[in-house]
């Protein structure tokens, strides 16, 4: 069995060092390899059950192992990673949420055994990519920048709807933090998803009602608003008009950089990346439950700036 | 790509020495540069033939990757321009541009002219070689319109050209040829012939006259031998009898007004060619190419999902129309299938070495 484990290692391995990978972020590359696994499992099998590598193994028990080798090669870049990105971000703003102080590395040190646990569930894996991503590439620090400076929507329903009183730094740490808890949703497994579901990732209001509960229990430290708006971050805008606006960006800036490629090539005559992802998300706020006045802000944005 | 670029140098330089009375000797140099180079490309010619006809593709090499403009910028000009220009040199010169008269040295200077003009296709060799645009597209259909306007450029100066040397029009040409007969028919006039000083005269103010012999005796010459040998080559002269009176005639003002209008063509070729590739070329990438490129990729590649930049001058371009049907509605959709999340950078080739 070792050997199998070494086997799937060596081969998993050599495909996460492939060059066309390589400005990915773990969890983007995780699900690259699962992809290519899945679209070429015909062409695999045949080979991978030969007696060079998993003799006697359908395709089923080889996906295993080589699922169970790519958590672990992943986790050994992702976990250290997250880490990092709990330890950057600057609590402070809990302070500003609940009138009292509390004890960084506790909150640090919850956070981290949850969202490390909720590593080990290949959903919430899969749902943590773009909000992962996100948080590597910074969008919330470039977005809420020009939202702060342009105080138009975006800024009006930070300050004034959602009345966070608090400083820019602060709200961006909120929407990171939001960010980072994203995949809580995943703690309990939703009943029999829709197809568009699936697709967009987002649940109905109920079940977030029982992860926000459960999530509760688990990591009292937090405020409730914290929990809140990481658990309304998979929730549809158009189904639920008072969802926080750091949960709506959440949910934005995660489906935005699931697929996100830091220097991806922008060929002549094509708009930037950002710009065209918020144009097309623009057109399906519907299907994907965004909150449009927010997308419209984040299509000018990146227009502006070219990005 | 040398070769040609070479040519087309030599070509410039063979006209500039022309109009700028270059020694006779650097003007035979690049008179024997020219037969070689026109050499080279019969050469070349002959094999591509040759190699597409093994092939079993000699019409489309011909007609549809621009064998025609192989053919009439190497053969025609290696029989009536740079390989009688040759014999001309290896006799002396006057052998072949002396025969016969006036009208037909005239006659013969047209007929070479007529095929210098096919040189200027050349051009299109060179740029037809230089990549300015990633665009295959874009480089076939600005190929096309460079070939098509060099060739219509090259064919309407041809018919001039050839209007020009078989129906007598009345030109600067005949004017000279008319003088210079004026002037035979004097200078073989007894009165003048028995009066050596009126003659004399009359010559000292005749610009066109190099040297006159009366009766097999030189009885003037403009300039000393050394002068003729340095300055004068094959082309420079005509040579006319009458009544046993044979005048040689200056043709180089002829030579150099006729040089004066191949550099003009020449550049007009250029510019308009250069034009074409760095003005026109860009602007059908970015208007036609590049937009295609954007929405073939975003049809056939998961994970692309980059809009057309829809400039508003062009909205109503067909191609715009299409891409703005690209942002609006497949992107849209590609989207909402979740296709785009169903994608893998990798591919099995980059497993070969381990499957292998």
């Amino acid at each position: 069995m070792s050997s199998d484990i070494e086997k799937a290692q060596s081969f998993v391995s050599r495909l996460l060092q492939n060059p066309a990978l390589r400005d990915f972020t773990p969890l983007q590359r995780e699900e690259q390899l699962i992809q290519f696994l899945h679209v070429n499992s015909a062409q695999l099998a045949p080979t991978l059950s030969s007696q060079q590598f998993f003799p006697g193994k359908n395709w089923n028990q080889i996906f295993s192992i080589l699922l169970e080798a790519l958590y672990g090669l992943v986790n050994e870049e992702l976990l250290p990673e997250i880490e990092q990105s709990i330890t950057g971000i600057n609590y402070t703003f809990l302070q500003f949420l609940r009138q009292q102080q509390a004890d960084d590395t506790l909150v640090k040190g919850q956070i981290s055994k949850l969202v490390t646990g909720l590593m080990q569930k290949p959903d919430a894996r899969r749902g943590f990519t773009g909000a992962f991503s996100a948080l590597r590439f910074h969008s919330v620090d470039r977005y809420l920048d020009e939202a702060f400076a342009r105080k138009t929507y975006i800024h009006f329903e930070l300050t004034k709807v959602q009345r966070l009183r608090m400083g820019r730094d602060e709200i961006k740490s909120f929407v990171e933090l939001t960010l980072l808890l994203k995949p809580v949703i995943n703690l309990i497994s939703s009943s029999a998803p829709t197809q568009q579901e699936r697709t967009t990732g987002m649940v109905q209001s109920q079940f977030a009602d029982k992860v926000f509960s459960l999530v509760k229990k688990q990591i009292k430290i937090l405020p409730e608003q914290v929990i809140k708006s990481a658990v309304d971050a998979s929730l549809s805008f158009n189904e639920n008009r008072f969802i926080e606006a750091t949960s709506r960006l959440a949910a934005v800036f995660s489906a935005r950089s699931r697929n996100y490629q830091p220097n991806m090539r922008v060929d002549r005559g094509a708009d930037s990346p950002d710009k065209s992802w918020f144009s097309i998300a623009r057109r399906n706020y519907k299907f994907y439950g965004f909150d449009i006045k927010l997308l419209d802000e984040l299509y000018k944005t990146a227009a502006e700036n070219n990005w | 790509m040398a070769a040609i670029l070479l040519v087309l140098i030599q070509t410039f330089l063979e006209d500039l020495a022309v109009m700028l009375d270059w020694g006779a000797s650097l003007r035979q140099t690049l008179l024997i540069l020219g037969f070689v180079f026109d050499l080279f490309f019969t050469i070349e010619f002959i094999v591509r033939v040759y190699d597409s006809w093994r092939m079993n593709r000699v019409g489309s090499y011909f007609w549809y990757e621009r064998g025609w403009i192989d053919f009439l910028a190497s053969i025609p000009l290696l029989l009536l321009n740079s390989g009688p220009a040759m014999l001309a040199i290896a006799a002396g010169g006057v052998t072949v541009m002396g025969i016969g008269g006036m009208l037909n040295v005239l006659k013969v200077v047209k007929a070479i002219r007529i095929a210098r003009v096919l040189r200027l296709l050349r051009v299109l060799k060179v740029f037809r070689r230089i990549k300015n645009t990633e665009s295959v597209m874009a480089q076939r259909h600005v190929a096309m319109i460079s070939a098509t306007t060099v060739s219509v450029f090259v064919a309407v100066l041809l018919a001039g050209t050839l209007v020009g040397a078989f129906i007598t029009v009345p030109s600067l040409d005949l004017e000279f040829q008319a003088h210079s007969f004026d002037v035979l028919r004097y200078l073989a006039d007894d009165a003048v012939r028995e009066n050596p000083d009126v003659r004399k005269r009359f010559l000292e103010a005749e610009d066109t006259v190099l040297m006159v012999r009366d009766g097999g005796a030189v009885v003037f010459s403009r300039y000393p031998d050394s002068y003729f040998e340095k300055h004068f080559g094959p082309g420079d002269y005509g040579y006319l009898e009458l009544n046993d009176v044979a005048v040689f005639i200056d043709l180089r003002p002829v030579n150099q007004d006729q040089s004066a209008t191949n550099i003009r063509y020449f550049f007009v070729i250029i510019v308009i060619i250069l034009v074409l590739m760095f003005i026109y070329s860009p602007h059908f990438a970015m208007t036609i190419s590049d937009p295609i490129h954007i929405i073939r990729r975003g049809m056939s590649e998961q994970g692309y999902n980059l809009e057309v930049i829809i400039p508003a001058q062009y909205g109503s371009d067909d191609v715009y129309e299409l891409g703005r049907l690209y942002n609006e509605v497949f992107l849209p959709m590609k989207n909402r299938s979740g296709s785009e999340t169903e994608v893998s950078s990798l591919k099995m080739d980059d497993l070969k070495d381990l499957f292998d």
